[in-house]
């Protein structure tokens, strides 16, 4: 392509051309953010924006990318463009095609017109049939723009004509649910700017190695705008449902906020928060006038801070142990095995396990220490797997190196293995803390408490600390006591319809979500820190 | 089967040679071999080897190796690549213990001691004989911490949190010794002022002077090094050579090389490995250089074969 346009006088007529297929691409792009954004309601695609009913303009522009893309389609194929096409686009793509329209032709044939299963799984068929066709057998720049084009051009045209508007809605013969245009609309939108966006990116690349290069380039990457647009889309989702709730009634200023009294064996502190956070810190209560979850909160944290303490050292010590110690062969065949079949174990079963197992032993009654054990057993599994790969993958270079010096194989392990291999381990605490944080299941079965916790419930597990003169010689009631969590709290609220409405279940879900994502946070800097420290 | 090998590579070499005596030189071997025993030289022999065999599984990779190495002196292992020279040093520090499949039979005596005895400390003879490997394996530590790891180890330096709480840290002492095995390795000119980043950001030459710093830190009696010079350009190489005949003085150092002028220059005596893992000739490194009584080693010293 790149000798065409060299010998070609008429430079400014390419680059024009070329330019309109890229901003076909460009145009396609920007159409399936703005399908990915009406799917989860960021955008209200029944709406008019200046006078013009925003689906009539969306399937404006589609007409207008596919005949764009059809006449250049065309003109390459006229010789107007100066393009490098092969004889035909291929089986892969022809089969895709031939999937797709399979399932407009049935849709069409069953949904619209109406005909039995004989009629519109043969019009289902001829459908695919003339797709294939149409994309294999002409030369590849009319066999990729012209299926493509008539299949936006269609959708386009009935966005365009009304014939699916705001009020449209579909309700699928033999299933009890019907589609509503706010999900129709964009998922139309967003197949067919999909579907322009390989055609046109493929365009721009005169067909050929490098069109396919481009055309397959723009399907990763919208795949990848709309894994992202998913993940967002549910973050905003929670938030713009969550926040309301949580930011009620915020003041800031010296002495605002609630006391708090510090202790710790025995020595006592009060301080005042200069922020008043009722969501935040308040429990549920009568008197108060925003309710909040601060018992919920002060147990998840001390979940998973107790479960990573009792897993992380036992974990790490069976990974060194596995890794370095244990010849390579049946016996840690087994036990990876073992650790794996424990990892997918229902969370459930951890669950009853713990409270068959540890309650009677802690007491009798639901606490926090039983729940921390269960979710400690949850967790180690990973932290022993994802451990024992890091230290594996440790090179050998550096045992034997410091072999060579003179080192015994417990400091080796000590000061060469564990460091080399702590963003593993950390890897694979972040993943579990992930997992065991949100648990709900677990924690009904062995410490949950309150449905409703006030904040007089808030487990204080550091003043708890008190010296006996007695074996333990240090107890603390609050580890002993039941607690409440986030997940469970919020699976009270939405299952029990109890201790307030829908909106608070959305609150607490946003503060779990902030809880977790906090945990993330802390994991990955450190991951950072050590992976730094060993590589720079 | 390695005879017939032997046999028909003498043929070849002899044809064009002159054919003095009788004497063929299948009967040269045999007399040499017989002399290593009690090669010559002056003072104690600070690593006595017998009878050395290893096996890679079944694969042969040392046969019936018997050689004395003096104290404070340079030997030089050269032969082609594969006939053993890593093996063989590495039975000197017992490092083949670590391949499972290595199997050692023989004897090696360091200061009269048996190294292959059951009750062998492994840690102990490690810290006696050093080793610079054939490729560099510094640690993903800064360049400080990868010099005086051995001696931190070893307790001989005391730098940890509750040492420096308690005023007692060796940090002075520390940052001397740093420096004394960086100095002698060329390598303190090109680091002194990045001591803490981290040794995997260094070229490939530098980590194996690094390699040999961290080594010499440790104070070994014994330095055995596999081509500590391969990665290195001729002035780094000059200055590795100047080291190796300065450590002479103090260390018993045991050097493989592929390099003869190398071999010719540093070392003191050289054992000619071949093909097959045989030891085919040791002795005075002017003798197997410039008279050889093996027809193979003199091919191989002067290029004709390896
Ligand atoms: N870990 C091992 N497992 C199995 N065989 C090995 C192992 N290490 C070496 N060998 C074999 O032993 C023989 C001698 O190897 P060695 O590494 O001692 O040779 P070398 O003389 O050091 O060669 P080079 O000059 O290339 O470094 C070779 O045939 C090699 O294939
Ligand atoms: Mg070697």
């Amino acid at each position: 392509m790149s000798g065409a346009t060299e010998y070609d006088l008429v430079r400014e007529d390419t680059s024009t051309l070329e330019l309109g297929a890229g901003a076909t691409v460009g145009f396609a792009v920007v159409l399936f953010g703005f399908g990915l954004a009406g799917l989860f309601e960021l955008v209200a695609v029944t709406e008019s924006v200046a006078g013009v009913q925003l689906p009539r303009l969306l399937g404006g522009l589609l007409t207008l990318a596919s005949a764009a893309l059809a006449w250049f389609g065309v003109a390459s194929h006229r010789g107007l463009v100066p393009t490098d096409p092969r004889p035909s686009a291929g089986v892969v793509a022809a089969t895709g095609a031939a999937g797709v329209w399979f399932v407009v032709g049935g849709l069409v044939g069953s949904q619209t017109l109406g005909f039995g299963t004989v009629g519109w799984l043969a019009l289902a068929l001829l459908a695919g049939a003339v797709g294939f066709a149409a994309t294999a057998l002409p030369r590849e720049d009319l066999g990729t723009t012209l299926p493509v084009a008539a299949l936006t051009g269609l959708g386009g045209l009935a966005l365009l004509t009304d014939v699916i508007g705001p009020d449209w809605a579909w309700s699928p013969v033999g299933l009890r649910a019907t589609f509503a245009a706010p999900i129709a609309i964009p998922i139309i939108v967003l197949f067919c700017s999909l579907l322009v966006g390989w055609a046109g990116a493929k365009a721009y690349g005169g067909f050929g190695a490098r069109g396919r290069h481009l055309g397959a380039y723009a399907l990763v990457y919208l795949n990848v705008l709309s894994i992202l647009g998913v993940l967002v889309g549910l973050l905003a989702f929670v938030f713009t449902k969550g926040a309301p709730v949580v930011v009620q009634g915020i003041t800031v200023g010296p002495g605002a906020g609630p006391e708090t009294t510090i202790r710790l064996f025995g020595f006592a502190h009060t301080v005042v928060w200069p922020v008043d956070w009722p969501f935040v810190m308040n429990g549920v209560s009568l008197y108060a006038e925003v309710s909040g979850v601060l018992p919920a909160i002060v147990g998840t944290v001390w979940l998973v801070v107790g479960a990573v303490l009792f897993a992380v050292p036992l974990g790490v010590g069976a990974a060194v142990f596995l890794a370095e110690y244990a010849e390579e062969g049946r016996f840690t065949q087994v036990v990876e095995v073992a650790t794996n079949a424990l990892w997918s174990t229902p969370s459930i079963v951890f669950g009853l396990f713990g409270y068959a197992f540890l309650v009677p032993r802690f007491g009798g009654s639901k606490s926090l220490l039983s729940g921390m054990l269960t979710l400690g057993f949850m967790l180690l599994p990973l932290v022993v797997i994802t451990s024992r790969e890091a230290m594996l993958a440790v090179p050998d270079d550096y045992r034997d190196a410091s072999a060579a010096l003179g080192v015994s194989k417990w400091q080796t392990i000590r000061s060469v293995v564990v460091p080399a291999s702590l963003p593993g381990v950390i890897t694979g605490v972040i993943l579990g803390v992930g997992r065991i944080a949100g648990e709900t299941a677990p924690i009904l079965l062995t410490m949950a408490g309150a449905t409703e916790p006030s904040a007089a419930e808030t487990a204080d597990v550091v003043g708890g600390f008190a010296l006996s003169s007695s074996p333990p010689f240090v107890t603390n009631p609050a580890l002993l006591e039941a607690t409440s969590a986030l997940p469970y709290q919020l699976y009270a609220i939405i299952s029990a319809g109890v201790g307030g409405d829908a909106a608070f279940g959305w609150g607490t879900a946003l503060v779990l979500l902030v809880v977790v994502l906090t945990f993330y946070a802390v994991g990955i800097a450190s991951r950072t820190y050590f992976r730094r420290k060993l590589h720079e | 089967m390695s005879t017939e090998l032997n046999e028909t590579q003498t043929e070849a070499a002899q044809s064009p040679a002159e054919l003095g005596g009788a004497t063929t030189v299948g009967e040269t071997d045999e007399r040499t071999r017989a002399e290593w025993v009690d090669h010559e030289f002056d003072g104690d022999a600070k690593i006595a080897v017998e009878d050395l065999n290893v096996y890679y599984g079944d694969d042969h990779a040392l046969t019936d190796i018997s050689m004395e190495i003096p104290e404070g002196s340079v030997t030089a292992l050269i032969g082609p690549s594969g006939c053993g020279k890593s093996t063989f040093l590495r039975c000197l520090n017992r490092m083949n213990d670590r391949i499972g499949s290595a199997r050692i039979e023989g004897s090696v005596r360091i200061d009269g001691e048996e190294v292959y005895r059951d009750r062998a400390d492994l840690v102990e003879l490690r810290k006696r004989v050093g080793m610079v490997f054939q490729q560099p394996n510094p640690f993903p530590k800064s360049i400080r911490d990868n010099v005086s790891y051995g001696p931190r180890k070893h307790g001989d330096l005391d730098t940890t949190f509750l040492s420096r709480l308690l005023g007692r840290d060796d940090v002075d002492e520390e940052a001397s010794l740093v420096e004394e095995a960086l100095e002698q390795a060329a390598l303190w000119e090109e680091v002194n002022d990045r001591l803490d980043d981290n040794a995997l950001g260094l070229s490939g030459g530098q980590q194996q002077r690094l390699c040999i710093a961290r080594c010499l830190a440790t104070d070994p009696d014994v330095i055995l090094m596999d081509e500590p010079a391969s990665a290195l350009d001729p002035i780094a190489t000059a200055k590795i050579e100047d080291l190796i005949e300065e450590l002479a003085e103090e260390y018993t150092v045991v050097v493989v090389t592929h390099n003869m002028q190398q071999a010719a220059r540093v070392s003191d005596q050289t054992a000619v490995f071949l093909t097959g893992g045989e030891l085919v000739e040791y002795g005075d490194t002017d003798q197997i250089f410039e008279n050889p009584e093996s027809q193979r080693v003199e091919d191989y010293v002067t290029g004709k074969f390896g």
